[in-house]
């Protein structure tokens, strides 16, 4: 069944996923038929100028907010059947999240952080797992520091970190280099780049840097809410040459 | 999240510092009533075992006069039994022993002790073991003029062995001190006095008409015979109407009475107190821990974002206030004990004496304080815990509200009804004079005060706030803002300030009505010009001991027109214990003006009685009807009822003719001597006069009208007083309350702070900012408590407007002015610190701040 084909292929699909903020004159319509396949083993980038419904479609796919119709699938899971208690299981189990602004916790050190989906699951590490994503992140000797005591870049390789902890199906980047600049940005997306290729790691990231978009395999852009194509092995003047279009 | 939870509790030491107080201070309050409590039970206990404890059996008379707490006075028993219980087998020796007033005289010529403690004369037994007295210095009284008196006494009123002084029995008996006597190895029995003089000296002084008198008959057992044993002997031999019971009987029979009476209404009221406290304390919990659940939304939501559960949050919330609770209750337990000896000092500050002893600790008390505690701290979490594990997500990365700023309509419809509901009950209640129902809608209406609260915060801040942006400017302006920018958290705030304040501004108002209704009182009845009595708590009723011939001895003064005195005891008046007055009628009615309403004080005439429309109404008594009386010295009689009266203010609800009290009231005591002024005569001058006449009579009172009246209600102001401090830790706590809110928000808000500097505000600016805002936070509960409390007072007096106590209701404005104004000062206290730490960020780091 073609069914069962795109599942097994898919990380994540969206099928004419919908979003509304607010009622009546005042809706805002985020998302407007919105229907999407996140291939699995690859590192996809949504792009799209501000109010595009990027961040709102990441959300919806992350399961961290739900949509007003349509549906969104991580493998084969519904995540619209599912309950708060599954849905904070999935969460926990299967996806891994990166921020814009780091939320670090700011009283946890930096190894206290990276484990900390785990201990909310009450899972005990994977040692040779943790070893190898500390070492490709690159912190072995800052982990006893507190956030506050850390780089923006660092801090920010510390969230990729806890993101691949817990050997999530996908990890989910929003605006990841957002607040960076350009040193630690090549730094944040040169790891995202090598788990893709050496940890095979599923990565779903929002940004609207066409040169971030360039780590990535393949770009979506999104324009009003709405699916507005798509460009493989994405250059970062290839991508701004496409937004260019997309705003005239 | 064991880790998460000890991390931040550890990072935020501050807010923890001031939780942890908040409960600290209300368990503090409520372990050190506790043990104040236990402390007075165990040294009542080990009292009255001292005191009754020596003699094995006691024989008494079974017919009791009155009913109040502590040792219940009993209608005498006739000497004549003694030999006959000497006889009886298993009885080694049995000592009459005759008990009554004594007030000694200090070497200052005042009287010694009094006021509430008794003050007691006795004969002095020899017999070591059949008296809780020991000799530490000098010898038994010999002499009828002789006298053994308590260390205590001696200590307080400077005198020494061999001095001479006076005994008023209430006549003035000239006594030669030869012998201090420790009671067990302590100064006294409590604070009260004790004078031992020999047996015929009582006779003639203390057993009045009836010499052949006794108050009780100790007996001592003989050596093989064990008490119960012989009481239930004696018993068995005895007369009808005269019991034998053991002295440890006897001590628990008075340690039961004092507990059920004094040391019960003592402890509940302590309690009560505490729990105000407790309550303000988890008001404050409640605060501090909402705010910071809002500031951590964020970090909420990014645990829900990484897969924490919701159950995972609200037991994270939970061990936090848990941690809170424990180490508030351990510190609270701990500073219970300095309370408890700081609240004996304040009721010996307002001279109720209690009796000394060491602290006495429970386990059951400390676990109780301790569990209150930690339940309260854990309960005020329970909800903000709750509330934060909803956060969505998604709120991780967005940027939300740190707290619902607006007032949902259902909590405000919700408030409104429950407080309708709760003020209909009130005044339903208060107009059936059914206190149940004012009772609960009481509760409801403070209820719906603090549920209402933020729905009311928008326009009374507004208006309160009016003023103050419009006098101080750009700062003021900004205060009221901020203190209207999250009404639920100013609510939220000016709540634990709103059930302190009320509670004190109800005990303002109850206590002004109760201060007017006896002021009323007095100004109805009192015609008299002077009045001569000893003082002590409630006016002349309780403050006895005068003689009866002083009156006589005043009206013979120039000047005076006639002086008449009022006798105060007790009896069995129609099978019920009674405190009844006793009086000349005709003088008395040139005296007091009762007003009479049936009958006529003229018809007071031997073999009849007086009674308050009150208590005629409630016994079913009507002009005429035949009251049966038992007598202090046992004698019955009938006494027919000849006038009801309207005014029992002064003389309580009985008045009886003195013809017929004194033959058989045993010591015949006056409470009072009126006096009224002959035409011509200025009252300065009788007034010299009769104080001079008084010398030797231990220097009692002479107060005119104004001054009586001032002293009918000053019993009151004591309360009041004792209230005041009760409930100052309550609003501490409040405060404290106020004051962590304000850091909070300061913290919440550092970066507008820094933005607010760096475009110009001052320093001083910014501190008058933060100053304001608590000022209008802390009158906004002031006056919430105030109108709150004032209403509530208002149902009290309205639902017991038909007691003799609280007829009158009295809303005293000046006080309740000084309440608000109160609340004011104490929020720029409360904003001292938050206001300094607001003045002291450093602009470019407030600004770069998250």
């Amino acid at each position: 069944m073609t069914t069962s084909l795109t599942t097994t292929a898919a990380a994540v699909r969206a099928e004419k996923a919908r979003k509304v903020y607010g009622s009546g004159e005042t809706a805002v319509t985020a998302l407007d038929d919105v229907t999407l396949i996140i291939p699995d083993g690859r590192f996809t980038a949504i792009m799209g100028p501000s109010g595009s419904g990027k961040s709102t479609l990441m959300h919806c796919l992350a399961g961290l907010d739900n949509l007003t119709s349509g549906q969104v699938f991580i493998g084969d899971l519904e995540l619209g059947r599912l309950s708060d208690r599954q849905l904070t299981q999935l969460r926990r189990d299967r996806v891994g999240f990166v921020f814009q602004a780091f939320n670090l916790l700011a009283t946890l050190s930096a190894l206290e952080n990276i484990t900390l989906p785990l201990t909310l699951a009450g899972a005990a590490p994977d040692r040779d797992w943790l070893e190898e994503v500390i070492g490709t992140v690159g912190l072995a000797g800052r982990l006893s520091h507190r956030p506050a005591e850390l780089s923006g870049g660092q801090q920010q390789r510390v969230a990729v970190a806890r993101a691949l902890a817990s050997q999530p199906d996908i990890v989910f980047a929003d605006e990841p280099t957002g607040n960076l600049d350009s040193r630690s940005s090549t730094e944040v997306l040169q790891l995202l780049r090598h788990a893709r290729e050496g940890l095979q790691q599923t990565i779903v990231m929002v940004t609207h840097d066409p040169v971030a978009a360039s780590y990535a395999d393949t770009a979506v852009f999104l324009a009003d809410g709405r699916l507005a194509g798509s460009l493989d092995q994405p250059t970062a003047s290839a991508v701004l040459d496409y937004l260019k279009t997309l705003e005239a | 999240m064991w880790t998460f939870t000890a991390r931040n509790l550890r990072a935020r030491k501050r807010r923890l510092v001031s939780t942890v107080l908040a409960v600290a201070l209300g368990v503090a309050f409520l372990a050190g009533t506790l043990l104040l409590s236990d402390t007075l039970r165990a040294n009542f206990r080990t009292l009255f075992n001292q005191a009754n404890g020596s003699a094995d059996v006691i024989i008494r008379s079974a017919t009791k006069l009155s009913d109040g707490s502590g040792t219940s006075q009993r209608t005498g028993i006739d000497a004549a039994l003694l030999p006959r219980v000497r006889a009886i087998a298993g009885v080694a020796d049995a000592q009459p022993y005759i008990e009554g007033y004594g007030q000694l005289v200090g070497r200052d010529g005042t009287a010694i002790g009094g006021g509430g403690p008794p003050t007691r004369a006795a004969n002095w037994i020899s017999n070591r073991a059949l008296n809780p007295y020991r000799l530490v210095s000098g010898r038994a009284p010999l002499a009828d003029d002789e006298a053994v008196i308590n260390r205590g006494a001696a200590k307080s009123g400077h005198l020494r062995l061999g001095d001479t002084t006076t005994l008023l029995t209430p006549r003035p008996v000239r006594i030669r001190i030869v012998g201090i006597a420790t009671f067990g190895t302590a100064d006294g029995f409590g604070p009260s006095t004790f004078t031992g003089v020999t047996l015929p000296a009582t006779q003639t002084e203390l057993t009045g008409s009836n010499p052949r008198q006794v108050t009780e008959l100790l007996v001592r057992a003989a050596p093989g015979t064990g008490p119960d044993q012989l009481a239930q002997r004696l018993q068995a031999q005895l007369p009808a109407g005269l019991q034998a019971i053991t002295g440890s009987q006897l001590a628990a029979e008075d340690y039961t009475s004092i507990n059920s009476g004094f040391l019960g209404f003592l402890s509940t009221g302590l309690t009560a107190f505490a729990v105000i406290a407790v309550l303000v304390a988890a008001f404050s919990i409640y605060n501090t821990f909402s705010i910071v659940a809002a500031q951590r939304t964020r970090e909420h939501a990014l645990l829900r974002a990484l897969g924490g559960s919701r159950r995972q949050l609200i037991s994270a919330g939970l061990i936090e206030a848990l941690a809170v609770g424990a180490a508030g209750s351990a510190i609270g337990w701990a500073g219970g004990i300095g309370i408890a000896a700081l609240l004996k000092g304040v009721f010996d500050g307002f001279g109720f004496a209690l009796p000394a002893g060491g602290l006495v600790f429970k386990a059951s008390s400390s676990l109780l304080a301790v569990l209150v505690g930690i339940t309260a701290a854990v309960l005020a979490g329970a909800l903000p815990a709750v509330r934060s594990s909803r956060t969505p997500p998604v709120a991780a990365l967005r940027d939300v509200a740190a707290e619902l700023p607006s007032v949902s309509r259902r909590r405000t419809g919700a408030g409104a009804l429950i407080l309708a509901a709760g003020v209909a009950a009130v005044i339903g209640g208060a107009a059936r004079l059914s206190q149940g129902a004012a009772m609960a809608g009481a509760v409801a209406t403070a209820a719906g005060f603090i549920v209402i609260g933020p729905a009311a915060a928008r326009p009374v801040v507004t208006v309160l706030g009016g003023p103050i942006a419009a006098l101080r400017g750009v700062s003021g302006r900004l205060a009221r803002d901020n203190a209207l920018r999250n009404p639920r958290r100013t609510a939220a705030t000016a709540s634990a300030l709103v059930i302190g304040v009320a509670v004190a501004a109800l005990f303002t108002v109850v206590g002004a009505s109760m201060k007017a209704t006896a002021a009323s009182g007095v100004d109805h009845t009192l015609t008299a010009d002077l009045v001569v009595d000893r003082g002590g708590y409630g006016g002349a009723s309780s403050g006895s001991g005068l003689s009866p011939r002083l009156a006589a001895d005043l009206g013979r003064l120039p000047g005076v027109r006639l002086a008449t005195g009022l006798a105060t005891g007790n009896a069995v008046l129609g099978g019920r214990a009674a405190t009844i007055t006793a009086a000349d009628p005709a003088g008395l009615g040139h005296a007091l003006d009762l007003g009479v309403t049936r009958g006529s004080l003229g018809g007071l005439t031997p073999g009849s009685l007086a009674v308050s429309r009150t208590a005629a109404a409630s016994r079913h008594w009507t002009i005429g009807s035949l009251v049966p009386v038992t007598y202090p010295d046992g004698t019955t009689a009938a006494l027919r009822v000849a006038a009801v009266f309207d005014h029992p203010d002064i003389t309580g609800d009985y008045l009886l003719d003195r013809a017929d009290w004194a033959p058989h009231a045993g010591q015949d005591l006056d409470s009072a001597v009126f006096i009224k002024v002959a035409a011509g005569h200025p009252i300065s001058t009788v007034r010299a006069a009769v104080t001079t006449a008084l010398a030797g009579y231990g220097q009692p009172r002479v107060q005119d009208q104004a001054q009586y009246r001032a002293s009918a209600t000053s019993g009151v102001n004591t309360i009041l007083g004792l209230v005041y401090v009760m409930l100052a830790l309550a609003i501490v706590i409040a405060l404290m309350g106020v004051a962590n809110t304000l850091g909070l928000s300061i913290h919440e808000r550092t970066r507008e702070l820094g933005l607010l500097r760096a475009v110009g505000q001052q320093r001083r600016q910014a501190r008058s900012m933060i100053r304001w805002e608590s000022v209008i936070i802390s009158v906004f509960g002031t006056a919430g408590g105030v109108v709150l409390g004032t209403f509530l007072g208002w149902a009290v007096v309205k639902s017991s407007s038909s007691s003799s106590t609280l007829g009158v209701f009295a809303a005293p404005p000046a006080q309740l002015v000084i309440f608000l104004v109160a609340g004011a000062l104490a929020g720029v206290l409360a904003a001292l610190r938050p206001a300094r730490q607001a003045a002291r960020l450093d602009v470019l780091t407030a600004t770069a701040a998250p």
